[in-house]
C-alpha cells in the first residue's frame, strides 16, 4: 500500500508517562477526521532518547520532530503538515543526536524503529570503506572537540560520569578503567581494541567493524587523548577477512587525512593504530590472555591483580576495551553523559547490541536501551517463534551465559538482572529456543564449546569442564544415575569459584542455569530414559505400528538396512541394527512409525 | 593557528563536496548492503546489476555500499532514498529482483511492495 507519510510515535516508558498513548489517540482520531487513514501509517518505536522533551512525534518524509506535545497540539499539526504540507514550525524541537541518522532510513520498519541505535548508528547507512561518508555524519567531530576544548581529565571525567560500562560482559565501568590508566605515570602507555569475538552465534563486532570502522577508530583516539597514549592496538581475529580489510581502510584513510598519526588535527597529541590478527581462540577475547597472544606468548590468562590499567601489555598501563564499548565513546562526548546516563536502568547505562538468532522469527541484530524486557526484544522486535511452536527458553550471552525459561522473560536487561536470574549479559548472543530442542542437549552442546576452547592452565576449568562433558555425554545417552545430576552440581560450582578467568568461571553456567530451571528435564532422562523433545537419540525406540501400508519408503530410507517386510504389509524394525537416525520417522508419509 | 575542529569543518566541507561531485545529489540513491553475511546471501551479485546498469546509462543514480543493518533474514538488502519521500527498503533482493527495481522503481518511480521491508 502508497502511504505518503508515516508518523512515529515514541513509546519509550518516559513519554508513555507523559501520556503519549493518548497523543495516538488523538492522532488517529485527527487521522480520521481528515480522511488520510489510508496515505499515513502510524508505527511506535523504542526510546528515541529525548526524554525531556517528550512526548515526541516524528513525520516523514522529511524527519520533522515535533516535541513536548499535549493533545491540544495535535489537529493543529495534522492539519498543518499533512493537509497543507507546511510543517508546524511553533512546535518543531531542533535535534541533531548522532544516532537519529539511523532512524531517519529505517524507522518506519517496526524491527528498527523499536530499537535504539548508538553503538551500530551508522551501520548500514554509510559506506564503511568512505572516510568521506564518516565525516558528513559529523564523524571525528568528538574527537575534534575533545582536542580543541577539553582537557584530558574532563575526558575522563565525562565518560566516568555517562556510567557506560565495558560492552564486553563483565560490565566494568569503562571510565574507571580510564581514569586508573590515566593516574598512572608511564612513558608507554597502550590502548587495546578487543575485537576477538569468539561466542557460537554472536556477530556484533563484525558487523559494527564492517558497517562502521571509524567510529570504533574515533572511540581509541579519544581514549587515548584521555589517557595519555600514543599506541592503539586492535586484536581481531583472522576468520573476520573483510573486517580486517575495512579497517586496514579506514585506518590508513584516517592516516592521509590526519586523524591518526602526529599532532592529529594540528594539535600537539599523536596516536596511531595497528591490527593484530588473532587465530581464533575463545580464550583470548580475555583481556590478559589477549595480550599475551599480542606480545606473542601462548594465549593463557594470568592471575589478576595486577589489573591491565596498571600492569598490561608488555608491562605497561593498559586500556583494553570491547568493540561496542568503543563505538559508544564518540557519541558520549557529542551528546553529553547526561544524556548517556538518561537512557539505561539503575546501574547499567546506555544501550546494549544483541544478536538475535535461533527459532525466532526476525534475526538480526538488535540494540535496545537497557532495561528492555526479554519478552520485548523476543516477541516485539524479534516477531516471536515461527511455526506456532512453544517458547522453552532464551539463552543469552554464549557460552558462559545460561538459559532463562519463560517465567523469567519480563526480566529487565540490565547487568544486575540478567545476572541475578542465572545468566549473564556477555557480549551479546541470544539464542531463542522453542520446544523441540532439549535443554541437556544444549547444556552438552555448550559445555563442548568451552571444554574445547579451555586453555588448560588451571585444572579445574581443564579436568573439570571435562568430567562436567563426559556425565553430561553419559546422561544423553541414557547411561545417567541420579547421584550424575548432584555431581554436576557441585562440580560447576567448584569450576566457577576455583578457575582463574572468565571462561572457566562461566563455563559451567549453561549447565548450571539449565539444571535450575528445567531439572525435570534432567530427571527424565536419568531416571525415565526418556526425552520429551525426542533429540537424544540413544533413548529412542523407533517402532511400526499398524497404520504401514508396506510401501517400503522407509526400508529404503534406511540408511543400516535394519527394516525388513515385503511389499504391501506391515514392515519391521530390527532393534539390535537400528542407529536411530531417524531416517524412517521423518519419511513416513503415513505416520506408521512409533517413537518413544 | 587553527583549532582542531576549524580543521574538522573545513574537512568535513571538502568530504561533502566530494561526495556530492560523485552523484550524490541525484534523484535517487542506492544502497546495497555489503558486510560478509550480505554477500554470503549475493549481494555482491546484486551490486553488479546495478554497477552494469550505470555502465549501460542509468541516469540519476548515486550508487553506494553500506554496512549491515541487521535484518540477518532478509538479506541482502537494498535502500532506495528519495529525497522528500520515504526511504524505500528492499529485502531478499535477487540479481532479477535487482533487475526489476531498475526497470520499475529507478526508472519508472513504481515502488514493488511486495519485496518492501514492513
Amino acid at each position: 500500500m502508497a502511504r505518503k507519510y508515516n508518523i512515529t510515535l515514541c513509546d519509550g516508558t518516559s513519554c508513555i508517562q507523559k501520556e503519549a498513548r493518548n497523543i495516538k489517540d488523538a492522532v488517529e482520531r485527527e487521522l480520521e477526521k481528515h480522511c488520510l487513514t489510508e496515505k499515513v501509517s502510524i508505527n511506535l518505536s523504542g526510546c528515541l532518547g529525548m526524554c525531556s522533551k517528550g512526548p515526541v512525534m516524528i513525520i516523514n518524509p522529511g524527519y520533522t520532530v515535533y516535541g513536548n506535545l499535549k493533545v491540544e497540539d495535535i489537529p493543529l499539526i495534522i492539519e498543518q503538515h499533512i493537509v497543507k504540507k507546511k510543517p508546524a514550525a511553533e512546535l518543531v524541537i531542533e535535534t541533531d543526536h548522532l544516532y537519529n541518522r539511523f532512524f531517519r532510513v529505517f524507522g518506519d520498519v517496526n524491527f528498527f524503529g523499536k530499537q535504539m541505535r548508538i553503538a551500530l548508528r551508522n551501520c548500514g547507512i554509510v559506506d564503511p570503506e568512505n572516510i568521506d561518508d564518516y565525516l558528513s555524519v559529523r564523524g571525528y567531530e568528538a574527537l575534534a572537540k575533545v582536542l580543541t576544548e577539553m582537557k584530558p581529565e574532563e575526558v575522563v571525567a565525562e565518560v566516568r560520569k555517562s556510567g557506560v560500562r565495558g560492552r564486553g560482559g563483565a560490565g566494568f565501568p569503562t571510565g574507571i578503567k580510564w581514569e586508573l590508566t590515566a593516574r598512572q605515570k608511564s612513558g608507554i602507555k597502550y590502548v587495546i581494541c578487543n575485537a576477538d569475538e569468539g561466542d557460537p552465534g554472536a556477530f556484533m563486532d563484525r558487523s559494527m567493524i564492517e558497517g562502521d570502522p571509524h567510529s570504533v577508530l574515533e572511540g581509541m583516539i579519544i581514549c587515548g587523548y584521555a589517557v595519555g597514549s600514543k599506541h592503539g592496538i586492535v586484536y581481531i581475529r583472522a576468520e573476520y577477512p573483510l573486517a580486517i580489510k575495512r579497517l586496514e581502510k579506514a585506518i590508513e584513510d584516517a592516516r592521509r587525512e590526519g586523524f591518526l598519526g602526529k599532532n592529529i588535527l594540528g594539535s600537539d597529541f599523536s596516536f596511531g593504530v595497528e591490527i593484530r590478527l588473532g587465530a581464533g581462540a575463545f580464550v583470548c577475547g580475555e583481556e590478559t590472555a589477549l595480550m599475551h597472544s599480542i606480545e606473542g606468548s601462548r594465549g593463557m590468562p594470568r592471575p589478576r591483580p595486577p589489573y591491565p590499567s596498571v600492569f598490561g601489555l608488555f608491562g605497561e598501563p593498559t586500556v583494553i576495551n570491547n568493540v561496542e564499548t568503543w563505538s559508544n565513546i564518540p557519541v558520549i562526548i557529542m551528546d553529553g553523559s547526561d544524556w548517556f546516563s538518561s537512557i539505561g536502568i539503575g546501574r547499567s547505562k546506555g544501550t546494549k547490541v544483541f544478536a538475535l538468532a535461533g527459532n525466532i522469527k526476525n534475526t538480526g541484530l538488535v540494540e535496545v536501551p537497557m532495561g528492555t524486557t526479554l519478552r520485548q526484544i523476543i516477541f516485539d522486535i524479534g516477531g516471536g517463534i515461527p511455526g506456532n511452536k512453544k517458547f522453552k527458553a532464551v539463552q543469552t550471552g554464549g557460552p558462559s551465559g545460561g538459559c532463562l525459561p519463560e517465567e523469567y522473560l519480563d526480566t529487565p536487561i540490565d547487568y544486575e538482572s540478567l545476572q541475578k536470574a542465572g545468566s549473564i549479559m556477555g557480549s551479546g548472543g541470544m539464542i531463542v529456543i522453542d520446544e523441540t530442542a532439549c535443554m541437556v542437549n544444549i547444556a552438552k552442546y555448550f559445555l563442548e564449546f568451552t571444554q574445547n576452547e579451555s586453555c588448560g592452565k588451571c585444572t579445574p576449568c581443564r579436568e573439570g569442564t571435562k568430567r562436567m562433558l563426559e556425565i553430561l555425554t553419559r546422561i544423553t545417552e541414557g547411561k545417567g544415575e541420579m547421584p550424575d545430576i548432584e555431581k554436576l552440581e557441585r562440580l560447576g560450582n567448584m569450576i566457577k569459584k576455583a578457575s582463574l578467568c572468565g571462561l572457566g568461571q562461566s563455563a559451567p553456567n549453561p549447565v548450571l542455569s539449565t539444571l535450575k530451571n528445567f531439572r525435570q528435564e534432567y530427571e527424565e532422562h536419568v531416571k525415565e530414559k526418556k526425552c520429551r523433545a525426542h533429540v537424544c537419540a540413544y533413548m529412542m525406540t523407533y517402532s511400526i505400528n499398524e497404520k504401514c501400508t508396506g510401501c517400503g519408503l522407509c526400508r529404503r530410507a534406511c540408511p543400516v538396512n535394519c527394516i525388513t517386510g515385503s511389499a504391501k504389509s506391515r514392515h519391521e524394525i530390527e532393534q539390535y541394527k537400528c542407529i536411530k537416525c531417524g531416517q524412517c520417522y521423518k519419511i513416513c508419509k503415513f505416520s506408521a512409525i512409533n517413537r518413544n | 593557528m587553527p583549532t582542531p575542529i576549524e580543521i574538522l569543518k573545513k574537512k568535513r566541507a571538502e568530504a561533502l563536496n566530494r561526495i556530492i561531485s560523485k552523484g550524490f545529489l541525484s534523484t535517487k540513491r542506492v544502497y546495497v548492503g555489503m558486510a560478509t553475511c550480505e554477500i554470503a546471501a549475493g549481494s555482491k551479485e546484486v551490486m553488479d546489476v546495478f554497477r552494469d546498469a550505470l555502465e549501460k546509462g542509468l541516469r540519476d543514480v548515486y550508487l553506494s555500499q553500506k554496512g549491515c543493518a541487521g535484518r540477518c533474514n532478509l538479506e541482502p538488502t537494498v535502500e532506495v532514498i528519495e529525497e522528500g519521500k520515504i526511504p524505500v527498503k528492499y529485502g531478499k533482493v535477487t540479481p532479477e529482483r535487482a533487475k526489476e527495481i531498475i526497470e520499475k522503481h529507478i526508472k519508472n518511480g513504481e515502488i514493488i511492495y511486495d519485496w518492501v521491508i514492513k
